[in-house]
């Protein structure tokens, strides 16, 4: 809680523009909630918090997987996926979902700026992925808003 | 001819005006896909593209062409190929404001030369005269020197008309 604070502290003047000054303690900050939502939920086995536009923030990988392009990957694919939505007035995309033999993806937006991608270990119950994959994504919006208000 | 196959897709980086092209020619409002930039690029300008731009145009002939255009940062490499998977050409616009326009077009060029040595490209200069940075002849020795002979257009791609001449100038560089 204290890195919350000292976020919160440090951003009370501050609007988006001055975000990145705080980016480092941010990204500590969203390290620390992703190793909490691996840790919650063993179904899933990596996470990644990129900003909308497709640069990486913060991640929780397995080895050998590159943060860089999965985060333009996941931005390019939730951009369309929104496209898609509002063009057949189906209202605000809660999440997509991409189901493969080899496990799932989950892609979701976390606040105004941020995308909070999942990903799960094979045959697991998507249920319990996407009620944490949900929470985080909730609580790393709260975060930003305290960051910006 | 496939009409499957009557994709062309603009490309260039970022700022260079592919977003602005495509909507000033499409005869419906494109497919966006713009975000907020959050890096460094946000000092250039507001919104970027990162998955595509879609539209498309008909020709006086009833031709219908699909238009896409590429996010221009290297991070969405990914989709230049996704985008140009089948398509008929190329349009490479540079922004002659931008700091080594040349360099950048070389990029470009390079990036798609498997596309465009199977296809076609038509290069498209905008900002011309805002700043000395190059001019035409600049790029077209540069051209020169690769051994390269593309047309090469000064544009605006706030113009309708701009965009149709180097639309026509690419068919017609495919139809020979």
């Amino acid at each position: 809680m204290d890195v919350i604070q000292e976020i919160i502290d440090k951003s009370h003047k501050a609007d988006m523009n001055d975000l990145e000054r705080y980016s480092k303690v941010l990204k500590a900050k969203l390290e620390i909630m992703l190793a909490e939502l691996l840790e919650e939920c063993s179904d899933i086995n990596g996470a990644m918090v990129s900003s909308t536009d497709g640069l990486a923030w913060a991640r929780k990988l397995q080895e050998g997987m590159d943060e860089n392009r999965f985060s333009a990957m996941s931005s390019a694919l939730l951009a369309l996926s929104d496209n898609l939505v509002r063009e057949t007035h189906q209202g605000q995309i809660r999440k997509v979902l991409l189901e493969s033999s080899g496990g799932n993806v989950l892609i979701l937006h976390a606040g105004k700026i941020l995308i909070l991608t999942v990903f799960t270990c094979e045959n697991v119950n998507i249920g319990m992925s996407l009620a944490h994959a949900n929470k985080t994504a909730e609580d790393i919006s709260e975060l930003m808003e305290q960051c910006s208000s | 001819m496939n009409m499957v196959n009557d994709k062309i897709i603009f490309t260039g980086p970022v700022g260079a005006g592919k977003t602005t092209a495509i909507s000033s020619i499409s005869d419906t409002p494109p497919v966006s896909t713009d975000v907020a930039c959050s890096g460094e690029e946000r000092a250039i300008k507001d919104t970027t593209t990162v998955a595509m731009d879609y539209s498309y145009i008909e020709l006086d002939n009833g031709r219908r062409i699909h238009l896409y255009g590429t996010p221009g940062q290297q991070r969405f490499d990914f989709m230049w190929d996704v985008l140009t998977n089948n398509g008929l050409g190329l349009v490479l616009l540079i922004n002659n404001n931008n700091p080594d326009p040349v360099g950048q077009m070389e990029f470009y060029l390079d990036a798609f030369a498997d596309f465009i040595r199977k296809t076609g490209v038509v290069i498209g200069i905008t900002q011309v005269g805002i700043s000395d940075n190059a001019t035409l002849a600049d790029y077209q020795s540069k051209l020169m020197e690769r051994q390269q002979i593309y047309p090469l257009f000064e544009i605006d791609g706030r113009s309708k008309q701009d965009v149709r001449i180097m639309i026509h100038a690419l068919l017609a560089v495919l139809s020979t």
